[in-house]
Order: structure tokens, then C-alpha cells, then sequence
């Protein structure tokens, strides 16, 4: 079962990385309020329980223990609530979960890795233990424990008494296992268990006989538990060891076919555990890993309804509805429907509003699935901000702006290290050292970092600001005069000093921590951000903070264009780069000594640009009187293009280019990609940043 | 269509051929080819990179290219970009119509030719090297046509697309 293929292994993955997640900020907040609340208490034991599930399931062994010794100890406090934890070791609880988090997390990576598990976690266990032990006499001292599982102990003896008159001549010893409630696939960990004990040599029968190949015994084995049948008592002893072993056995019963002997016994070798868990009220640990939330975990039922889906399918849905947008504007614009007179199409043109609607919603939602909050990116920054805090003797507190705004799942992935690279940055160089110092200046003792997201239509800005000690830009020009980076004879203003920190190995730092300081860092931060297409910018100002903004354009496939025809080309303008079109007359163009053309426009000066001759296309009029001036701009750059007619505004869906054609690379001369039109017809985009640079480089302009 | 329709055909013809042939021929190598002609040339490509092949396109220009891409065409929904044979062999263009999609190193690409022959069985010991010194562009080797109608040359699709 351990190797069952890629898949099992992908969802237990899957499934434990977002449970570690939930973990993580269930305990920033906690640590926040100095307390867990019942809830988070109930969460913390259930999310723990699934993982030593699934671990057991997966047979991580070390895993499996480390997940089971905190299920203790969350039991613990489940059972006497959080008050048994003393105001004074809340903290070591904390930090102790926080260790099994990172415990967890770097186990799963060798896991991903492929590496073999690490095994030495006595001292782990150990520290746990000794917690566990602590809480366990003061909650003993209160005596609250112990009642409970005397009652459920009687119901299942209960049982017993049917069971050992069926016991099959010549196996007089029974041994009746019980699973954990909730772990799942009951036949086929009982047959686990029956085969692993059949490979120890012992000679047994068991009951029920085909729960290898039969699922629907899973409810009667998850509730009455199945029995084994041994022929000799030793090796019922023997089988013992090999069943307290697996992880999701709750507890057996050993059963003698003489029914006056019965002894009973819990598993001695996890005695908080298995002497607690038989009082755990049946609600509590719900089936399939407690994917689905108890009743009264109301707060964390959000995770229920969602789904994973792999980025590819997206895509291509992405793409088909691509197409489907496309072949709509196809049928509804035919030539076909020409010659026909309107009134005859009626219900045509009303089946054909129905269907754009449509279409449009369908375009908005798969829009919309490839989008996700930057939330989740953003609260792992919490972490980072609370570890270094302490490492460093730091407070600082990092506020969160606009988290719900969404960005698509590929540039989230893209921009998530360089966040982290910024904020801790903001926590290394910029928060000061100590708390006097900030009072000195002024400030708040308790530093704040503000991570803030922003969507405004055309780009995402994302922006990490502090109000620490701010750059010192003459120490930066000082290092990047070492470094060779700077020339001493030049004058530098600030924005080029700042620029200094984002070349590749520099830092300013003195002395190498674990957390930054080896001058990688802004160079990577940039480097990624640039391949989203975004750019990084950096501001300071020395004892105020810093603040450093990523600008990240929203690729999304679908845009709004204008379409515009050149001789028989036809070109879409991106609409956002688009300001004015308008008719000139030859009078209203100025030459220039170069043979350029300028127009003068709102008290500007703007070169006119031929797209014709920039692209060597035929054109319909070379005089400027026939076509039409469309106004682009992009960034600081404005120009007006000469085009033959405008056909209007159109929404298309971005293709790229054939990867043959970027060997001539035509993307440097403005050419972005391509769309497909209604009619068939294919319409290149332009880029406009890209054309502009293209024709400033070329003589004449 | 016509063109599809005889390749259909010679293809039955040709496996039938190639079965009664099978008994004393069985153990050399054979690879298919499509043929074609630009320029009174014969081409053979190799069919494995052949996906399909297309008349009357809408072919959009592009510019900034050399003059043998064309440009590019909408095959169902997918960019294609068009590469003139003749052009790429530097002979007088013509208008063509009959474009055959290649997907090389899983990049399509059209490319237009005179017309398009059929697809033929070639034993692979009888593609002979191209002579070095009247060595055709974009071929990489050549060979006589089973039924003797004259010389094919194969087309190297790599040096085809190089630039």
C-alpha cells in the first residue's frame, strides 16, 4: 500500500502541505492572543490526527510518532481545556508546535525530494513527552481524567462474550483489533495488519474472511473491529508487538476461548493515548481524514469546498474558451446573414444575445479559476516576520493590506520568494536593532512592516513598506565605489544609488546572517520579477524606512483591442495604450531636419509614425489626410501612429506567436502576438513599449 | 482534396505492394515519404512529420520576416507559420495554394509547394548521400524512385528552418 503509485503519494502531498498551512496560522494567531481557543485546540488535535493518518497510511514511520505525540498532547488539552497549560509554558507550547511545523514541512520536502527520512527524533520526542508529562500532572492533580474510558471499556467487553463462542476449534486465542475511527479503507488496513502478522509465521484464522477484496466490510471492521484467531498463545504474544506498531490501531483485546480469564488490556507502550482515546466521543474524528469538519469545528469549513485542479487543464480550458468566444463572433457575424432581411431574424438575433451572455459569463469564471488571492502568500510572510523577530530580537508587526486581491496562479508562484526576500530584507536591514533606538527617533517601539496588494486593472502593484532605519545611501554609493559597481567621477542620484542594491552581489551588510547578507537577494528579486514582466522599484529615506513596490502587469489572455487597418494588414492596439485617435490634415504636421513628422497635440510636441514604413507594408494612402492618427503611449514614451482606418474596438484573445517566427525576433519590432479575428482572419497585437523602442532605434525617427 | 484523395489512394497502393513484396524483402528498413514538387523538383519528406495537408488559406503577412515566410495561416483555431518553397530555394514565386504542415520537433510549420505527389515506401539503403560539390540547399540525401519517374531528394527539415 506504502507504494502505490505517484498519485497517493501527490494527494498525501498535497493533503499535508495544506494542513501544515492551516496549522501555521492557526498558531500566529494563537500566539497572538497568548492562547488557543477551544476550537483551535479541536483543529490542532484533528489536523494531527490526519497526519499521523496519512503518514501510518504512507508508513513514515518518524512522521507518524512525532504527529501521534502531539495528538497526546492536544488531547490533553482538549479534554481540560487551555487552562491547563500555565500562563508561563504557553509559549514553549508554541514554539514547540511551531518546531513540529518545520519538523513537518522539512520532512515533507526530503519527501518530495525523494530523500530518505530523517529518524532521529528521539529528542523531538523526548521534549514533547516531557511537556506532555508536565500538563499531565497538573491535570491530573485536578482529576479530571480517567472517568471516561471505564465506560466505553464496558461496552466493548460487552461484545466480547458473542465472540468468543464463535471462536473456530483449534484457535482457542482470539485477539480483537480496533482501528481508529475515521482512518478509512478499514478492510484493507485490517488485511495489513493480517498480512503482516501472517509474515511473522504466526498460524491464525481471522474474521471477517474476505475483508481484503470486500469494501463494504470497512463499516463493520471501523465499528465491532475484526478478530484474529491464533492457534497457540505465543504467538498471539508475538502478534502483539507488529499491531501496536501500526499507527491506526486504536486499541485490541486479547480473548481466550475460556471465557474466565478475560484479560483486557489497552496498549501499555502509549499509555495516555490509547488509555484516553476510547472516551473520544464518536463525532470527533470524522471519516476520509477529517476532510470533512465536525459539527462543531463551524470556523474551518471553508477547505470542504475546494478542489485541486492541475494548471495544465486550466489552460486548456483557458484556450478553448478561446475558441468559443472566437467561433461566436463567427456564427453571429456570418456574410451569410447579409442578404436576409432582419425581421426574419428575430428569434436568430435573440438566440444569438442569449449566447454572448453566455459566453461571457463562461469567459469571466474560467478567467477567474486561474486567479488567486495573494492571501496566502502574504500570510506565510507573517512567519517570517514572527521567526526573525525572535532570532533577532526584533518587534515588529506586519500589517496586510488588500490580501483578497487575486493575481493569476503563475505570477503568485513568481512573485512569492522575492516577497519573502523583501520582507526579510525590511526585518534584517531594516527594522533597527533595538527598541531604544527606535524610541530615540521617535517611533513606535514595535516595528511594522506593511505588505499591501493592489489591483488597478491594467497591472497589479505590490508594495512591502517599513518604518525602520531607512537606506543610508551614502554607505550604498561608499560599497558599490568597493565593489567596482560605481564610477567615482559620476554624480549619482538617489533612484541610481538604489538601483546599487539590486545589482548582483552586492550587500551592505557586514556580516553574513542566516538570514541575508550574502548580496543575494534584490538581484534575484528582480530577475524573477522581470520574468513576470514586472518591474521592482525602490524608494528610501534615511530614518524614515524604505519601501519597495512591484509592479506586475496582469497577463491575462483576453483584451480589449482596438483593431486598425494597415494597407491589407490588419493590427489590434492594446486599448489601454491607446489615448486619442484623430484626423489630421497636411497642414497640421511639422518636419523636422531629420524628415521626421511632429504633430503638435494638447501643447506637446509628438512624433507621427508611419506604420507602414516601419513594417514595409504596403500602404492604401501615403497622404495623412486619407488615414487616421492613433495617440499610444506606454510608460513616459508617446507617439502617434498613421494608420489607414480604424475598425473598431474588439476583445481578443491573445495567441503567442509560432516559436519559429521569434527567430527574426519580430517581438523587439512591436509585434507582441497574434489574435484570431471573427471572420478567420488573424490580427497581429502590437507592443506598443516594444515599438516604440524599435523605432527610436531605427535612423530617421 | 484531389491531393488527399490520391494520397489515400497510392497509400492503399502502395501497402499492397509492399505485402506481396513482403516475402523476399522482409528484412530491410523502409520509411515512408511524402512526395512533392516545387520548382520541377521532386521532394520526399519524411511522413513521420507530416500532419496534414491544406489548400486556399487566408495567409496573413508578417512583417519584419525574410520573404520566404509568408506568413502565418489559422489552422483551426492554431498559428501557423507559412514558409514559400520556392522563395526558400531563391526560384520565382508562384501562387501556390497547396501547403503541407510538418510538425517539426513539435513546432508546426507550413510549408507551400507546387503540388503534392504521393507517399511512397523508400528502402532506407537506397538514400545515397547528396554529391558534395552539386549538393542541392536543404537536401540530405537522394534517391531514384521505385517506379523509375526520377530522383527524389529529402528534404532535411532542420537545415530547412535554420536560417
Amino acid at each position: 500500500m506504502a507504494n502505490s503509485g505517484d498519485s497517493v503519494l501527490e494527494m498525501y502531498l498535497y493533503e499535508t502541505n495544506t494542513l501544515l498551512e492551516q496549522l501555521d496560522n492557526i498558531m500566529l494567531a494563537a500566539e497572538q492572543a497568548d492562547t488557543l481557543s477551544q476550537d483551535d485546540v479541536n483543529e490542532i488535535f484533528r489536523i494531527m490526527h490526519t497526519l499521523k493518518g496519512s503518514a501510518a497510511m504512507m508508513e513514515y514511520e518518524p512522521l507518524m510518532t512525532i504527529a501521534h505525540r502531539i495528538e497526546d498532547l492536544f488531547y490533553l488539552i482538549r479534554e481540560n481545556t487551555m487552562d491547563t497549560v500555565p500562563e508561563q509554558d504557553r509559549p514553549k507550547l508554541f514554539d514547540l508546535l511551531f518546531q513540529s511545523i518545520d519538523y513537518f514541512r522539512n520532512e515533507v520536502g526530503k519527501i518530495e525530494k525523494g530523500d530518505p527520512l530523517s529518524t532521529n527524533i528521539d529528542r523531538f520526542v523526548e521534549t514533547i513527552n516531557m511537556f506532555i508529562d508536565k500538563i499531565k500532572n497538573d491535570g491530573q492533580a485536578a482529576g479530571s481524567s480517567g472517568e471516561a474510558p471505564a465506560a466505553d471499556q464496558a461496552a466493548v467487553q460487552e461484545g466480547c462474550a458473542a465472540l468468543v463462542e464463535n471462536a473456530p476449534a483449534g484457535y482457542p486465542f482470539a485477539l480483537r483489533v480496533f482501528l481508529d475511527e475515521g482512518c478509512g479503507m478499514e478492510n484493507l488496513r485490517a488485511f495489513m495488519i493480517v498480512s503482516d502478522v501472517r509474515d511473522s509465521g504466526a498460524q491464525f484464522l481471522y474474521e471477517p474472511e474476505d475483508l481484503e477484496s470486500n469494501t463494504a466490510r470497512s463499516p463493520e471492521i471501523a465499528e465491532n473491529g475484526f478478530t484474529m484467531y491464533f492457534a497457540a498463545e505465543n504467538e498471539r504474544k508475538a502478534a502483539l508487538p507488529l499491531i501496536s506498531n501500526l499507527g491506526f490501531v486504536k486499541t485490541y483485546q486479547e480473548i481466550d476461548a475460556a471465557p474466565a480469564p478475560e484479560t483486557q488490556k489497552d496498549e501499555k507502550q502509549e499509555p495516555v493515548a490509547e488509555a484516553a482515546e476510547p472516551a473520544e466521543p464518536q463525532k470527533a474524528m470524522p471519516a476520509a481524514g477529517g476532510e470533512t469538519a465536525s459539527g462543531k469545528g463551524g470556523g474551518h469549513q471553508i477547505r470542504q469546498s475546494l478542489i485541486s485542479v492541475n494548471l495544465s487543464k486550466l489552460d486548456q480550458l483557458m484556450a478553448v474558451v478561446g475558441e468559443i468566444v472566437i467561433t461566436e463572433t463567427m456564427v453571429t457575424a456570418s456574410p451569410d446573414l447579409r442578404g436576409i432581411e432582419d425581421a426574419k431574424l428575430d428569434n436568430f438575433y435573440k438566440s444569438a444575445r442569449q449566447l454572448r451572455k453566455l459566453t461571457d459569463e463562461l469567459q469571466d469564471i474560467s478567467m477567474s479559476l486561474r486567479m488567486v488571492p495573494v492571501s496566502g502568500t502574504f500570510q506565510k510572510m507573517r512567519r517570517i516576520v514572527r521567526d526573525m523577530g525572535q532570532k533577532l530580537g526584533r518587534k515588529a508587526q506586519l500589517n496586510i493590506i488588500g490580501e483578497d486581491t487575486e493575481i493569476d496562479k503563475t505570477i503568485v508562484d513568481a512573485i512569492s520568494d522575492p516577497i519573502m526576500h523583501i520582507v526579510r530584507n525590511s526585518m534584517d536591514h531594516g527594522i533597527e536593532p533595538d527598541e531604544q533606538m527606535r524610541i530615540d527617533a521617535g517611533k513606535d517601539p514595535v516595528g511594522e512592516i506593511t505588505l499591501s496588494a493592489q489591483n488597478t486593472g491594467s497591472e497589479v502593484i505590490i508594495k512591502i513598506e517599513d518604518d525602520g532605519m531607512g537606506v543610508d545611501c551614502d554607505a550604498v554609493l561608499r560599497k558599490a565605489l568597493q565593489q567596482g559597481l560605481a564610477s567615482p567621477d559620476v554624480e549619482y542620484s538617489q533612484r541610481e544609488i538604489m538601483n546599487f542594491l539590486m545589482m548582483p552581489g552586492f550587500s551592505t551588510n557586514q556580516e553574513v546572517t542566516e538570514f541575508s547578507g550574502r548580496g543575494v537577494g534584490m538581484d534575484v528579486v528582480k530577475k524573477n520579477v522581470e520574468t513576470v514582466g514586472g518591474v521592482v522599484t525602490m524608494s528610501s529615506e534615511k530614518g524614515k524606512g524604505s519601501c519597495t513596490t512591484l509592479k506586475i502587469p496582469l497577463t491575462t489572455a483576453i483584451m480589449d483591442g482596438m483593431e486598425v487597418r494597415v494597407g491589407e494588414s490588419i493590427f489590434t492596439i492594446p486599448i489601454q495604450n491607446i489615448r486619442q485617435s484623430f484626423k489630421v490634415t497636411e497642414k497640421d504636421i511639422i518636419h523636422d531636419a531629420m524628415q521626421g513628422e511632429i504633430i503638435n497635440k494638447m501643447g506637446e510636441f509628438y512624433p507621427v509614425v508611419r506604420l507602414y514604413d516601419v513594417y514595409g507594408i504596403e500602404p492604401q494612402s501615403t497622404s495623412i489626410s486619407d488615414g487616421i492618427l492613433v495617440w499610444v503611449e506606454s510608460s513616459e514614451n508617446s507617439c502617434c501612429l498613421f494608420v489607414d482606418e480604424l475598425l473598431g474596438k474588439q476583445q481578443v484573445v491573445i495567441k503567442p506567436l509560432p516559436s519559429y517566427l521569434n527567430n527574426f525576433k519580430i517581438k523587439d519590432a512591436g509585434i507582441a502576438g497574434c489574435t484570431i479575428l471573427g471572420d478567420g482572419n488573424i490580427s497581429l497585437i502590437l507592443d506598443v513599449t516594444n515599438l516604440m523602442g524599435f523605432i527610436s532605434g531605427n535612423a530617421g525617427y | 482534396m484531389s491531393d488527399e484523395n490520391m494520397m489515400f489512394a497510392t497509400e492503399e497502393m502502395q501497402r499492397a505492394a509492399a505485402e506481396s513484396a513482403e516475402d523476399n524483402t522482409a528484412e530491410i528498413a523502409m520509411r515512408k515519404f511524402l512526395t512533392f514538387r516545387t520548382d520541377n523538383l521532386l521532394f520526399g519528406v519524411d511522413a513521420e512529420n507530416v500532419v496534414e495537408i491544406i489548400t486556399n488559406h487566408v495567409i496573413t503577412q508578417v512583417p519584419m520576416v525574410p520573404t520566404y515566410v509568408r506568413g502565418i495561416i489559422n489552422l483551426r483555431g492554431q498559428t501557423i507559420p507559412l514558409m514559400d518553397m520556392r522563395l526558400r530555394l531563391s526560384a520565382e514565386p508562384r501562387d501556390n495554394d497547396c501547403i503541407i504542415v510538418l510538425n517539426l520537433n513539435e513546432m508546426p510549420i507550413g510549408i507551400l509547394v507546387d503540388t503534392v505527389c504521393q507517399i511512397i515506401d523508400i528502402p532506407v539503403d537506397t538514400i545515397l548521400p547528396v554529391p558534395v560539390h552539386n549538393a542541392q540547399k536543404y537536401v540530405s540525401g537522394m534517391t531514384t524512385m521505385p517506379d523509375g519517374t526520377g530522383t527524389m531528394l529529402v528534404l532535411d527539415c532542420e537545415l530547412l528552418l535554420a536560417e
